[in-house]
């Protein structure tokens, strides 16, 4: 009987260790899939011209053309007067600042009503917050556009932040889940005790939400940094163009392209984006995560 | 008189989302749908046209054609995101070690900038330099081709992909699983919440690898693939920016003439406003029907135990 | 928490200020938005100084633009036009009937300037519905630009270009070199540069509209164009010519597809030499009138031509500075500076024998005359251009993928540009008469 066992055991390790290698292999597999194309990026973005249209493809690049970052980042300079790339970038840097700024003081604040105060209407308000995420944006492109043609707005970024200083939809969904997990009689002492709603607002819920609030800094950074048309409609300027829409500056408008440098462009537009996540990951996952409870 | 105050308190501190959803969500959709009864661009006041915008697009060729492309898209798209992205997420779920690196590496991708993505395959695919098909190829000539050859067959190559008519929407649904990272942490998060009593009940049950995931993981995590689904359809019908880099004007042949990049052009380069509200509208209404038809056909399928 | 409110002060004075305008005290800053790039770019920079210069109540704030013409229709619409624009013709009708730029006819009254100062086929593409909307920087017409080292290199005559289009074909044939679906090279593709992909109509004497209300896709000229492109298709592959295509490189670089032997033949238009001249001076190229049809010898010496063209737009700020501007370029001696700085022709009627003596391009003449003749023929100038165009593109592709046959597609291109155009001129009528 014991020694049957012992088989059956012995038998579903055996079945158990199959089934685990076979899983290895395909995460590999999957994982060389998924990492090969930042390699062929940046094996591209380091070739010389000419050899980027070899044929059969030259893998590693020789000599290691480091100056193409260079390159890509000051082209343009002579014709423009200015080093566009850097430009773009800290147009896109302080946009970002002002808009992450926005939607974490607005979205928290409506959520905290959302959450945490009692007023007629809430829930429907809240369904039809919901709701609002099924509105395609191209509903809103063109009324949006001749609204902030009407205030003289086009041209200037303030299409891009002050929408945002109103609250969003999915950050508010995000913070209002948070918030409800907030034991109610925390705050319950300080109703009594007579504090203000804002005073609870500040000095109980705000300090407990930091990971939350992180998050929702966190995805609006990342939203307004891949923003493309958003810029591509409110922005006329070169110079006030933003890196996302500014990487079409390197595609020729005639014919041909210059790929070595457009991929040396991409990796420095790809790579701040990639250093922020490493050093935010946790935060990063778990908001994902959160969007997903229902 | 509490409830009061805090009534107050509520009304003002959802005040900025109010505002906002007047001023840039019910305006909007209200406007869009008076300016799709008429004629207008930027530059001539609108012009009041009755229905000739939609009756117009009900006989434009290209609409058609844009929708078309687009269902065929999102119809090819949604399955295999949703695959890729669960699959991956169950693979990981098995209690792997060095998830974190492998987790991380398929997230990645899907941060990145929608035209760095466009510029980057628009160089992977490329019909010339393009270093996919010499992958494809390689693979190809040492699996498959040999066989074909033993049976008189024409060999296979790696496809066209920017240049075939019939290889466009195919070259996006390859684009778009490669950034399905989004999408998997939330399944992997979602798969780590099954509990595992359910899971060792079907074990002691005698039950198979397959079985377990078909009658138990599979039904807990159902609200969350809806919900992906939902929004994955959502995202797909509106796709705009890297066909618009990929495909200019939809090329070759408008094969890659997305829904969106039309109303765009019409909006903006043929300045015929009043008749991409027209079509922002229709698309509004056909994404409305499509949830609603989802929701519905869902509700015997989806099991809402959990939460 | 003063720290970041003082921090978020900083960026949003950042933002405000940069899309600021400033206007240095004295002169009045006007902005003209010009689509050239390097050495084309340069020249127009040249005269830009030049007026500058000559005197001190305007200064010229030159920026290129690529895509001008869509990124000027969108600045107008946003408020924000620049003061000239320097467009291609094809877009003035498509901007005069959106009222996105001004009509100049009182401006060249005031300075004298009149119709019988241009070549004919030029000043039809400054005007619309009767008035002058646009006038001249440079003008264009095109030829066929063929490569006398491959034509030595498969035994032909480089000195006899192909005179018709069988013969092209003929020689196209030789030149190009495929195997297993893949093009190395290719004589001539229509493909190849792409830019005129709408005028091969012209060359086989189709019309694109009647220039009144009718659109003419299924013109019998139309018809034998696009069965001209699809036999490339058949005998090529579109697929493989897409293909082909997308491994070319730069066009103002050596690896241009002309410049680098990979493309025996192309059409291209009088600013060539210049690129061919200071990118790809190994080959020995040469141009000729392009090819006609064989049945059709009064089509010979058929020219698409074409200009860049300035324009005021609405709303411009300065638009009397910006005329001032316009004004300055169409001086002879402007013109022909910036003319021969572009290698190209001249516009004007009146050509001073110093012109002919120091200009740089050996083809001149040929582009010239091309121009002056009477098979020069100018693209459609109807108010829907941008989606006639577009659609004229999209219907090239089906034919050089076989996807259908030139009837049926051209039959599509008809009825669908038929009930625009009707549209269209429905509602600008209806504006009209409701003065909206």
């Amino acid at each position: 009987m014991i020694d049957a066992d012992l088989r059956s055991m012995r038998s579903k390790a055996a079945v158990h260790r199959a089934r685990m290698a076979v899983v290895y292999f395909v995460l590999i597999v999957m994982s060389v899939l998924f990492f090969a194309p930042f390699l062929w990026l940046v094996s591209t973005a380091l070739k010389p011209l000419d050899q980027t249209m070899k044929m059969p493809p030259v893998w590693i690049p020789h000599p290691f053309e480091w100056h193409n970052f260079w390159d890509a980042i000051s082209y343009g300079r002579e014709q423009l007067g200015y080093i566009p790339f850097l430009v773009y970038a800290r147009n896109t840097l302080l946009l970002c600042v002002v808009t992450v700024a926005g939607s974490v003081a607005s979205n928290s604040v409506v959520a905290y009503s959302f959450a945490r105060l009692k007023w007629p209407g809430r829930d429907l308000m809240f369904g039809v917050t919901l709701a609002t995420m099924m509105v395609p944006f191209p509903v809103l492109m063109v009324p949006l556009f001749a609204f902030f043609r009407h205030l003289d707005w086009i041209g200037s970024y303030r299409p891009l932040w002050v929408p945002l200083w109103f609250g969003g939809a999915f950050n508010i969904f995000l913070l209002r889940q948070f918030f409800r997990t907030i034991p109610f009689d925390l705050t319950e002492a300080a109703t009594i005790d007579g504090a203000s709603q804002f005073r609870i607002f500040w000095d109980v819920i705000v300090p407990l939400s930091k990971p939350a609030l992180a998050v929702v800094a966190l995805f609006t950074f990342m939203s307004t940094w891949n923003d493309f048309l958003g810029p591509l409609l409110y922005l006329m300027d070169q110079k006030t163009f933003t890196l996302s829409l500014g990487l079409q500056f390197y595609q020729s408008q005639h014919n041909g392209t210059l790929w070595n440098l457009l991929m040396a462009a991409t990796t420095c537009v790809i790579l701040p984006v990639i250093v922020l996540f490493f050093f935010t990951q946790k935060q990063f996952i778990r908001g994902i995560a959160l969007t997903g409870l229902k | 008189m509490m409830k009061r105050k805090e009534a107050m308190a509520g009304y003002l501190f959802a005040l900025p989302w109010l505002l906002g959803l007047l001023l840039f969500m019910l305006y909007p959709v209200g406007a869009a749908i008076y300016y799709s009864f008429c004629d207008f661009s930027m530059l001539k006041p609108p012009m009041r046209i009755g229905t000739d915008n939609y009756h117009d697009l009900m006989i434009d060729k290209v609409f058609w054609q844009s929708v078309g492309n687009t269902l065929i898209y999102a119809a090819l798209a949604i399955p295999t995101s949703t695959l890729t992205a669960l699959g991956m997420a169950m693979l990981l779920n098995t209690r792997v070690r060095f998830l974190p690196v492998f987790r991380t590496l398929f997230f990645l991708p899907s941060l990145i900038p929608q035209t760095s993505l466009a510029m980057l395959w628009l160089w992977i695919f490329n019909g010339e330099h393009g270093v996919l098909n010499v992958v494809v190829n390689a693979v190809l000539d040492h699996t498959i081709n040999p066989i074909m050859t033993l049976f008189h067959h024409a060999t296979i190559h790696g496809p066209n992909w920017l240049g075939d008519v019939s290889w466009t929407k195919p070259t996006m649904v390859v684009m778009g699983m490669w950034t399905v990272g989004n999408a998997m942490v939330i399944y992997l998060a979602s798969l780590q919440d099954v509990p595992a009593s359910l899971i060792e009940a079907a074990d002691l049950d005698g039950a198979g690898p397959w079985q377990k995931t078909k009658n138990v993981t599979l039904p807990m995590i159902s609200p969350i693939i809806l919900f992906n689904v939902i929004t994955g359809m959502i995202g797909a019908l509106q796709v705009f920016a890297v066909p618009y880099i990929i495909f200019p004007d939809g090329s070759p042949a408008r094969s890659g003439y997305f829904y969106t990049m039309y109303l765009f052009d019409n909006a903006f380069k043929f300045n015929k406003m009043g008749y991409a509200c027209a079509m922002a509208w229709l698309m509004f209404l056909g994404i409305l029907l499509l949830t609603g038809l989802s929701l519905w056909f869902s509700k015997k399928r989806v099991y809402y135990g959990g939460t | 928490m003063a720290i970041t409110g003082v921090a978020m002060a900083a960026c949003l004075f950042g933002l405000e200020t940069v899309p600021l305008k400033h206007d240095k005290p004295g002169r009045i800053h006007i902005k003209y938005w010009e689509k050239w790039s390097g050495f084309e770019f340069d020249a127009i920079k040249k005269i830009v100084d030049d007026f500058n210069a000559s005197q001190d109540k305007i200064f010229v704030d030159l920026l290129q633009t690529s895509e001008i013409e869509n990124k000027a229709m969108f600045a107008i619409s946003a408020g924000v036009p620049p003061d000239v624009a320097g467009l291609y013709s094809p877009n003035v009708p498509h901007y005069a009937d959106e009222r996105a730029i001004i009509p100049l006819d009182d401006f060249c009254r005031e300075s004298g300037i009149t119709q019988g100062d241009y070549i004919p086929a030029y000043w039809q593409l400054m005007t619309y519905k009767g008035k002058v909307f646009a006038l001249p920087t440079t003008p264009a017409s095109t030829a066929l630009h063929y490569n006398r080292g491959l034509f030595r290199e498969i035994g032909l005559d480089p000195n006899k270009p192909p005179e018709t289009m069988e013969e092209m074909d003929a020689i196209s044939d030789k030149m190009t070199v495929e195997k297993d679906g893949h093009i190395d090279r290719v004589g001539f593709t229509p493909s190849e540069p792409g830019w005129f992909n709408y005028a091969w109509g012209y060359y086989f004497g189709g019309r694109l509209w009647d220039g009144v209300s009718k659109i003419t896709a299924m013109d019998p000229g139309n018809i034998d164009a696009y069965r001209w492109i699809e036999s490339f298709g058949k005998r090529y592959g579109g697929s493989a010519l897409t293909s082909f295509k997308s491994g070319l490189g730069q066009f103002d670089s050596p690896n241009n597809g002309f410049m680098d032997s990979k493309v025996g033949m192309e059409i291209q238009g009088v600013w060539m030499y210049n690129f061919v001249h200071t990118y790809g001076p190994q080959i020995d190229a040469n141009a000729a009138p392009f090819p006609h049809p064989k049945d059709r010898p009064d089509l010979a010496n058929t020219t698409y031509v074409d200009a860049d063209v300035l324009c005021i737009p609405r709303g411009a700020a300065h638009p009397k500075e910006a005329w001032e501007f316009i004004r300055y370029v169409q001086r002879q001696e402007v013109m022909e500076k910036l003319c021969l700085l572009h290698k190209k022709n001249s516009p004007l009627t009146k050509i001073s024998d110093h012109f002919w003596q120091v200009h740089a391009n050996p083809w001149i003449h040929l582009f010239d005359s091309l121009a002056r003749g009477k098979n020069a023929k100018v693209p459609a100038r109807v108010g829907i251009w941008p989606e006639y165009q577009q659609e004229l593109s999209a219907s090239f592709d089906q034919a050089l993928l076989l996807q259908g046959t030139p009837e049926q597609i051209l039959q599509d291109v008809q009825d669908r540009m038929q009930a625009k155009l009707d549209g269209y001129s429905k509602r600008l009528k209806q504006r009209e008469a409701e003065g909206l």
